[in-house]
């Protein structure tokens, strides 16, 4: 029975993610001029350093890299946080809470739908394209079925974070703030910005165990079986990783969650 | 809008408005700490990225890490005004599709004056800080003489700049009058901004005519900034930048009026 309710939040999201077709639209037009400075950006800085290689990544590489983690972007990206404060200040948030379902259970599911639209509309047609421009350097095998399994990891993970930031919010009544830091930080230490492999040594030992990288610099990693993603050893090292931030993220969320809930202040409603 | 004022009537309204905007502000002081602290964090990170860049590559097409900082503190700097003066333009959509927005219409003030002058974000001020931090540093690491003229330059080149990030979020906005949905315009004007802080010369031939007169982010930091940067080398287009920074800006002021009126006409 539970499964039903959660099929059916997960189609109204599908539902309601067609409907924006023209947001869509837009949104892979932008990605298409964004993608645009991103080549010659690199293709300039390549042609500076004079050599093919930099840092176990060629060209080729680095663009496959970034293409498919802008393509990853657009389809985790979540806005629990601007609906939670919206939420709090309509007051709707009461509705939410008095749910038979926990509100992370149900903003999870709503959300699941337009992740499932987004990837089927948005990723899979990049990579698609991706895959014919560079003729077979994204490599075809079971890579995809891992690449499949670290994506909903990621998901997981984003989510948490998402839930953990959202709730800070219930606290500040701050949220342009609260979700631009969230952002930037996500941003930078997940390679969605510049991969991972350009960070100076010491820092990426760092930010190789922060949960940032499970959301971008994973899934990719193990799509173009690099990092080692290409032994058991490797891979099993990579998913117990994004695991254990699963598990973490979970249990502070929920904590977190449980605490502070009580003291929720609305006005109106 | 028939009778003329002068400056000084427009001035003293401006300083009015934005007390209360400020007063209203500061009833916020936590939501007012955090969003400056994100703005920090924004321009760090992209400090970051360009640092951790030029770890691995040492110039980028021929600009070496204190050229490319100038022009990343140029166009923070550039970058201030629209944050500053023109933030309410995010309102505009909202309030169009409300119906608030009539109320503007029947001042007897100019209505682009009157909207924009309604809101000011002090977030700005942050990043105006960053930004000449890091234009300060590599102004000296570069060696650029500090005379009455340069400094000229500098200023006047950073005001025709920074019109034109103001004349993209003007059309951007203006855009609600016209189309339902409009937000992702602006949302994707603004991440065009990022291009700025990179020399247009890395683009071929046909991007580099698209960036320059159809989304004119060329001119938003690398076109003027050459003024300093190249001073025996200077381009036609840097000189004509203030001649086409107040072109672009009055045009994207006459349509965003033109939307006032057709918002008048139909009366929704």
């Amino acid at each position: 029975m539970t499964i039903r309710k959660y099929i059916a939040l997960m189609r109204a999201g599908i539902m309601e993610s067609l409907h924006f077709r023209l947001g869509t639209a837009v949104t892979l037009f932008a990605n298409l001029i964004y993608l645009v400075l991103v080549y010659f950006l690199w293709k300039a800085v390549y042609a500076s350093s004079g050599v093919d290689v930099v840092n176990g990544m060629t060209f080729n590489d680095t663009m496959i890299y970034l293409i498919l983690a802008t393509a990853l972007f657009n389809f985790l990206e979540m806005f629990v946080v601007w609906d939670m404060s919206r939420s709090i200040q309509s007051g709707k948030i009461i509705l939410d809470l008095l749910k038979p379902m926990s509100f992370r259970t149900y903003t999870f599911w709503s959300y699941s739908g337009s992740h499932v639209a987004q990837f089927v509309l948005a990723f899979i047609p990049t990579f698609i394209v991706v895959m014919i421009v560079t003729k077979g350097a994204i490599p075809m095998g079971l890579n995809l079925v891992w690449f499949l399994i670290s994506v909903v990891f990621a998901l997981v993970v984003n989510f948490s974070i998402e839930i953990l930031v959202a709730t800070i919010c219930l606290y500040t009544e701050s949220t342009w703030g609260v979700n631009i830091v969230k952002e930037t930080i996500v941003l930078v230490l997940s390679g969605a910005s510049i991969p991972l492999a350009f960070f100076p040594d010491s820092i990426r030992t760092v930010i190789s165990w922060l949960p940032f990288r499970a959301i971008y610099d994973i899934p990719l990693q193990v799509l173009l079986e690099k990092g080692g993603s290409d032994t058991w050893l490797g891979l099993a090292k990579m998913y117990g990783l994004q695991l254990g931030w699963c598990v973490i993220l979970y249990i502070a969320g929920v904590l977190f969650w449980n605490h502070s809930v009580k003291k929720i202040t609305v006005n109106g409603g | 809008m028939s009778k003329k004022r002068g400056l000084k009537f427009y001035l003293s309204i401006y300083r009015k408005i934005l007390i209360q905007d400020l007063k209203s502000k500061m009833s916020y002081r936590a939501d007012f700490v955090i969003s400056t602290i994100g703005m920090i964090m924004t321009n760090l990170a992209g400090f970051v990225t360009f640092i951790v860049l030029f770890h691995n590559f040492p110039t980028i097409n021929g600009w070496d890490l204190n050229h490319m900082l100038f022009l990343y503190g140029f166009s923070l700097i550039a970058l201030t005004p629209v944050q500053c003066f023109f933030d309410n333009n995010w309102n505009l959509r909202a309030m169009v599709y409300s119906g608030d927005f009539i109320k503007y219409c029947f001042r007897p003030v100019n209505v682009f004056f009157y909207f924009m002058s309604e809101v000011f974000d002090v977030k700005g001020l942050g990043q105006f800080a960053f930004g000449i931090a890091t234009l300060v540093y590599a102004w000296a690491k570069i060696g650029i003489p500090v005379t009455f003229i340069t400094i000229c330059q500098a200023v006047l080149f950073l005001l025709t700049a920074s019109l034109f990030m103001i004349a993209m979020m003007n059309v951007a906005a203006a855009t609600c009058f016209w189309i339902q949905g409009s937000g992702y315009v602006m949302v994707i004007m603004f991440r065009f901004k990022d291009f700025a802080k990179y020399p247009a010369s890395i683009f071929n031939e046909v991007f580099k005519a698209i960036f320059t007169f159809v989304i004119p982010i060329a001119f938003v930091a690398y076109y003027p900034s050459l003024v300093l940067l190249q001073p025996d080398n200077i381009p036609l287009l840097t000189w004509l930048s203030p001649l086409i920074g107040l072109v672009f800006f009055f045009l994207s002021y006459a349509v965003w009026m033109l939307g006032v009126r057709k918002y008048d006409f139909t009366g929704s």
